[in-house]
């Protein structure tokens, strides 16, 4: 059995909108995809699909092989589909190290064992020094750091992360970069990286699909995609492009 | 919002309670009674802490659970040849006629029969959010309510069940209320109450932490169903009798009044809130009874307490919906309540 996560011809509409329209997207084991689409493009729809917010019309999602249809984005995340939110959504009365122990108590692991894996992640991140820091109190970059250190704490199989270098400044993208290699080191897990910063994912994956109106218009490598004229299409106006922010 | 044990959080509020009881209920049999009816409703506050306080869904149902409990507790201890001679209990099974227990026996089977019904109920409840949950809970409470109103086999319909026992030392409510407190705080830390207070916090979140929002709400439902029940058992020895009245709207609003009041995401709110609005009533009561304070007369028309309650509830949630310890743990230190 090949061992991805797997979404395979999803479509989805919104009333008369089509909002994805037979999109398919496989992560391997291990892997790093990246996932670029202009506003619009439909990703926020796919990955909400993908960990069970939504339901998709038509289409198949399957973990390892195992269809996942019939299972809520709470069974998702227990069977090793961990997700990051575009506003980090971390609880903003409790500390760092509470946030993160959070994502291993979910998971029905004692407060010992979670305490353990919520100071193991932050210092792979090396935010240790915010562990007793208020949620709500943090810098919009340490918030997405923190969102990720919580979904990692669940030792996932997947990571599916939702923008998470949007709003960082230019000396938080590289530490977030940086994280995302540790991650990929330390966990080897699979990783789906939604983002508009080309740049960003050109250097954290090997792979790179991209969308455009519901439709899927690339699917290679990296490198490959800045130099496509359908990829470039869609982007144009968009100043993440040229710039790689 | 506490995820680990602070002694100083739990030890807080139960010095308070204590030298509220011994402070107030050593003085004088009316101080007994006021002391003891308190501590009953505590309880129940306490059980709508676990479950709303923690949760964020608002239940009207908790009376339900409570009405379970102080019958359950009463007929079992109200002496069978009371039962056998009694008007309104000619229709009662047999079997409930014969059936004596002790006090804590019946209170036992109060905890078991809150337990049962939340958690059957709960089965079904615990899908519904917002203010479809918050309705539901309320028809729940309409059922429990006609049910031992129109059901004279099980209780004594819409009379009053007589001749409860009292408990027998000033201490009794007094521990069972300090063993709650420290049940309640130790759910708030445990595994369950913290991915409880997760779900509320964002219920988006949750679940892609693993955690099953109506599994985790079920527990603390379930859980604060048994406590209901035993502050309705509590609450019908302290005044020695059960009707069905006792635990229908008024007491629902007045639980519910005491921890908004005092902040539903805590202990301590809850302690506040319970202390604070019976020390308030307690006064206006006196007001309307033109009962002399420090040696000042003051008349207020009869009803005022229930409307000053009714105004502060309204003011509390337009302005400090956290309530006056703003849902925050007892802490050493604390400057004062308001910040």
């Amino acid at each position: 059995m090949n061992r991805a996560f797997e979404a395979a011809e999803i479509s989805k509409s919104f009333g008369a909108l089509q909002v994805l329209d037979n999109v398919s997207i496989t992560v391997n084991a291990g892997e790093s995809v990246g996932l670029l689409g202009p506003n619009g493009a439909g990703k926020s729809t796919l990955i909400n699909i993908i960990a069970g917010y939504e339901k998709q019309d038509g289409g198949l999602v399957t973990l390892d092989g195992t269809p996942l249809d019939d299972y809520a984005p709470h069974v998702r995340a227990q069977m090793g589909v961990a997700r990051t939110f575009q506003a980090g959504r971390l609880f903003p009365q409790l500390t760092v190290a509470e946030n993160v122990a959070l994502g291993a108590l979910g998971l029905g692991l004692s407060g010992k064992i979670a305490r353990q894996r919520s100071e193991h992640v932050l210092e792979v991140l090396g935010i240790t020094d915010l562990e007793g820091i208020p949620a709500g109190g943090l810098s919009h970059g340490s918030a997405r750091l923190v969102g990720l250190a919580r979904a990692l704490a669940a030792q996932p199989k997947y990571l599916i992360m939702d923008e998470p270098a949007a709003g960082l400044n230019e000396h938080e993208v590289p530490a977030l970069l940086s994280a995302l290699s540790k991650v990929r080191e330390e966990t080897g897990c699979g990783m789906l990286l939604v983002e508009h910063n080309v740049g960003l994912v050109a250097q954290a994956c090997s792979r790179v699909v991209v969308l455009a109106a519901g439709s899927m218009i690339f699917n290679g490598d990296p490198q490959a995609a800045l130099n496509d004229e359908g990829v470039k299409s869609a982007y144009l106006g968009d100043a993440a492009f040229g710039s790689g922010h | 919002m506490t995820t680990r044990l602070r002694l100083q959080e739990l030890l807080g509020p139960i010095l308070l309670v204590v030298a509220f009881s011994y402070a107030v209920g050593l003085q004088s049999a009316q101080g007994l009674l006021i002391v003891q009816s308190t501590l009953a409703l505590f309880v129940m506050v306490l059980a709508l802490h676990v479950f709303v306080g923690n949760s964020g869904v608002l239940s009207f149902g908790h009376g339900a659970f409570a009405m379970f409990g102080a019958f359950a507790s009463g007929i079992v201890t109200t002496p069978s040849n009371i039962k056998e001679h009694s008007l309104q209990l000619q229709h009662l099974y047999p079997f409930l006629v014969n059936l004596n227990l002790g006090m804590y026996p019946s209170l036992v089977l109060a905890i078991l029969a809150g337990a049962i019904v939340a958690g059957l109920s709960g089965l079904l409840l615990m899908r519904l959010n917002g203010l479809a949950a918050g309705i539901a809970t309320f028809a729940l409470l309409g059922v429990a309510y006609n049910i031992f109103f129109n059901n004279n086999r099980i209780g004594p319909g819409s009379q009053a069940l007589l001749a409860l026992p009292p408990f027998q030392f000033f201490e009794e409510p007094v521990v069972l209320t300090v063993i709650v407190m420290l049940a309640v705080y130790l759910f708030g830390i445990s595994r369950a109450g913290r991915t409880l207070r997760a779900t509320r916090e964002d219920p988006l979140a949750a679940p892609a932490l693993g955690i099953s929002i109506m599994r985790v709400r079920w527990i603390a439902f379930t859980l604060s169903g048994a406590i209901a029940g035993l502050g309705g058992a509590m609450f019908a020895h302290v005044a020695g009798t059960v009707q069905v009245q006792d635990y229908y709207l008024p007491y629902t609003f007045m639980t519910l009044s005491m921890l908004i009041i005092g902040g539903g995401a805590s202990l301590w709110g809850a302690t506040v809130g319970t202390l604070l609005v019976t020390g308030i009533g307690q006064i206006l009561l006196m007001m309307e009874q033109q009962k002399p304070i420090l040696g000042i007369v003051v008349h207020l028309p009869n009803g005022t307490r229930a409307i000053v309650i009714a105004l502060s509830l309204v003011v509390m949630l337009l302005w400090r919906s956290d309530g006056v310890t703003k849902g925050r743990e007892f802490k050493l230190g604390m400057p004062k309540l308001r910040k």
